[in-house]
């Protein structure tokens, strides 16, 4: 699951987002989880983004197939949960991917700190927001609040990167229990 | 071999790409994780799957695969068909399940690797 996020994400950036919120609740007595992906990017109009989950829509020029979206939906099909794209060109676009907890063919979240680390190194002037629910448990991360602290250091400045990673590796064990 | 004689041995039905038959292929791929195909599968693979959604022909197409056998008698949804005319990739249908498919090409003298 945290391959698709990054994926996501990624979309987010080459739409030019400035600021991406990444929020994932597990409720287990609801048997949900949901992942939303916000950004702030140059959104899509609404036939673009009906066609954003075909995957032989892309606006990438070096391959004909798109399939980050497309890969997504059916992960959720599969599992009992469904998939929402909202967008308005200007304004950015949100995507909400839901699950069934239960579901024996759900995606474990994998290494989200990996994923974390790979968007925070590679843009670290991107405001990235972070949060995830378990259990009544929150960790949560908002470079931005972290770089205020940091002053002229770059959030991907090789003294800070291994103090990072650990800060948000802990987080996430902690939420795990 | 060619993926008309594969079809003919096996006793699978060819459902679209059918001008692209006479390819011969000399390898082959199971796997159910899209993400697994994308990673590992090779160029000219055969691909044996159960999965029916139209991303399979999207990945098919993104890894030049010679073409999916879809197994269990699983049939290719609406959209999937539809996309695998238009992009001229086989799809394969058997009631055979995956192990029988890929035990019966290796005795063929289709490969796993290499």
């Amino acid at each position: 699951m945290s391959l698709h996020i990054l994926d996501i994400v990624e979309n987010s950036l080459a739409a030019g987002a400035r600021r991406v919120e990444i929020r994932i609740a597990e409720d287990l007595s609801a048997d949900r989880m949901m992942v939303e992906i916000k950004d702030d990017g140059c959104g899509m109009d609404e036939e673009m983004a009906q066609k954003a989950l075909d995957p032989f829509f892309t606006t990438k020029t070096v391959r004909r197939v798109g399939l980050g979206l497309p890969l997504l939906a059916e992960a959720c099909r599969t599992t009992g949960g469904d998939l929402s794209l909202q967008s308005c060109p200007g304004k950015g676009t949100t995507v909400r991917a839901t699950f069934q907890c239960s579901h024996i063919d759900r995606k474990p979240l994998g290494p989200m700190a990996d994923t974390l680390m790979t968007l925070i190194v590679g843009h670290p002037e991107v405001e990235l927001i972070y949060e995830q629910r378990k259990d009544g448990k929150v960790f949560s991360l908002d470079t931005r609040e972290i770089q205020a602290d940091l002053g002229d250091i770059p959030l991907n400045a090789p003294e800070v990167v291994p103090t990072l990673r650990a800060l948000i590796q802990n987080g996430l064990e902690e939420l795990e229990g | 071999m060619t993926l008309r004689e594969a079809a003919e041995k096996l006793g699978m039905k060819p459902v679209s790409g059918h001008s692209r038959l006479s390819r011969e292929f000399t390898r082959g791929y199971v796997s159910d994780l899209l993400s697994d195909v994308m990673a590992n599968a090779k160029a000219g693979d055969v691909w044996v799957t159960l999965q029916v959604h139209q991303n399979i022909v999207a990945v098919a197409a993104l890894k030049e695969l010679a073409a999916v056998i879809l197994i269990g008698g699983r049939q290719p949804e609406r959209q999937t068909l539809a996309k695998a005319e238009a992009e001229n990739i086989p799809l394969l249908l058997t009631e055979l399940p995956a192990f029988e498919v890929a035990g019966r090409l290796y005795q063929m003298g289709i490969s796993g690797k290499g």
